[in-house]
């Protein structure tokens, strides 16, 4: 099990930036997203969010798992919602919608603004994974603390989160060798149980010694930093992070973007847009 | 005799943000998101992933406060969202609904702990609570469109998770609090 952070994008014009920029373009461009339901509004966020990811310089091959996992998730998010919605999508009544055919037995109809409804889903997840993911792999480890810190947490938190992804490796190596130590004596803990009970049990001879291990390896760790005088004065950090011209800029235009979507979205121009094909289809 | 900084750190205060405080929240969180490799999906919901690691989030909020309660639950959320794929910051009042619940497990074992005199029960009784009332936050999906309405965000989202999480919280967090006590009272903690 190797989890540890993976610095890929390293040498990348995104990594060469601001490690806050990212963080804060990032929260911006979530918030832009989650207003717009408009298919052609969406379409220029994506490619945003597309050129965005692909300037981190992030091997496909590296982080497909994570894109089929995304693509998983967002799927069962899209058939659940059509699925239990029966239809009703952003305050459409059933007469407004053009159906295309009813699912068997549940009666939910496919209409074209279902169809619509599913494509927004999908491109508002994946956009906000592709801005989203650069985060973990194109933000050298070492800058994590020093860019929450600069962000205005404070630096006693700034440090707890930097302290956790070191904890990670670690953390995830003890975690191997507690299930290589528990299959030696025996124990296959994927041979899970049926129910979620059966399932939960058969993590606990994992889960336990993991966590109790830690908590009291974190004594070293404790007495260390207060050693070091952790907490008596507000923490300086040795990496100092600085603005350049176009970080400036990049951040401008996701400010930019974030104040036209919220102008659009008040004025009620970001809702559900039906493309004129799908409804054509209905006949 | 007067009180150094180091030793006005160590002090046991709820609110307090020492050292201990840090270090705990940190690996609460680190546990979190490499122990949410231990995850399965409930057929039938929507944006749920079991993760029998919740329970973490309510025994470090109930054994060592709300603030590493809320910290393992936020963040240990965020990363292993991160570390999944899906993102720091896509499913954000997911993160924070799971840190709400860390947060309120140490807020009610501390206002429970005279009416429920069992440790291991009064653990159970405030992971339980502490799971009901804290995901309530994932109704932010009908504002964020992740689900379209109520019926949507109860049906799909609070009830698969609370009704997992809650199984995962109260089986799991008595016996880490099992396990923890001796070892806390032999280091004197």
């Amino acid at each position: 099990m190797n989890i540890a952070p993976r610095y890929l994008g390293r040498g990348s014009w995104l990594s060469r930036r601001d490690p806050r920029l990212l963080l804060v373009s990032l929260a911006l461009f979530v918030f832009t997203v989650i207003q717009v339901w408009d298919l052609r509004i969406l379409a220029g966020l994506v490619i945003i969010a597309a050129l965005y990811y692909r300037s981190a310089g992030i091997p496909f091959r590296a982080v497909r798992i994570q894109w089929a996992y995304v693509l998983f998730f967002v799927s069962f998010v899209v058939i659940v919602n059509t699925l239990l919605t029966g239809g009703e999508l952003r305050g459409l009544a059933e007469d407004e919608l053009h159906i295309y055919f009813r699912l068997p037995l549940i009666g939910t109809p496919i209409s074209a603004e279902s169809v619509t409804y599913a494509i927004v889903q999908y491109l508002r997840f994946l956009s906000m994974a592709a801005v989203g993911l650069p985060i973990a792999y194109a933000i050298a480890p070492g800058d994590i603390g020093p860019a929450f810190a600069r962000l205005g947490v404070p630096y006693k938190f700034a440090y707890g989160m930097e302290l956790t992804f070191r904890f990670v490796p670690s953390l995830a190596g003890d975690l191997q060798t507690t299930i290589d130590a528990q299959r030696v004596r025996g124990y296959e803990w994927e041979k899970r149980g049926r129910t979620p009970i059966g399932k939960l049990t058969r993590t606990i001879p994992m889960v336990t010694p993991v966590t109790i291990n830690a908590i009291v390896g974190a004594e070293d760790t404790i007495d260390a930093m207060d050693l070091r005088g952790f907490g008596t004065q507000p923490r300086t950090w040795l990496r100092q992070l600085a603005f350049d011209r176009t970080d400036r800029v990049v951040l401008a235009g996701f400010v930019l973007l974030l104040a036209v979507v919220t102008v659009l979205s008040f004025t009620g121009r970001t809702e559900l847009w039906i493309p004129d094909l799908l409804v054509e289809l209905a006949g | 005799m007067s009180t150094t900084y180091m030793e006005s750190n160590r002090t046991d205060g709820t609110w307090d943000v020492t050292t201990r405080v840090i270090v705990y929240a940190a690996i609460g969180a680190a546990l979190y998101g490499v122990l949410a490799f231990f995850s399965f999906v409930i057929p039938g919901t929507a944006n749920v992933s079991v993760r029998p690691a919740f329970a973490l989030v309510t025994f470090f909020g109930f054994a060592f406060g709300p603030i590493v309660g809320f910290f393992t639950g936020f963040v240990g959320n965020a990363i292993a969202d991160q570390i999944s794929g899906w993102g720091l910051l896509t499913s954000w009042n997911w993160s924070l609904a799971n840190g709400f619940a860390g947060l309120l497990a140490g807020l009610f074992g501390v206002w429970l702990a005279r009416t429920i005199p069992n440790r291991l029960l009064l653990a159970a009784v405030a992971a339980a609570l502490a799971v009901v009332i804290g995901f309530l936050f994932v109704f932010t999906d009908i504002w964020l469109g992740t689900a379209d309405d109520v019926s949507v965000a109860f049906t799909a989202n609070y009830l698969p998770v609370i009704t997992t999480n809650l199984i995962a919280a109260v089986i799991l967090t008595p016996i880490l609090v099992a396990a923890w006590d001796p070892l806390r009272d032999s280091m004197g903690r």
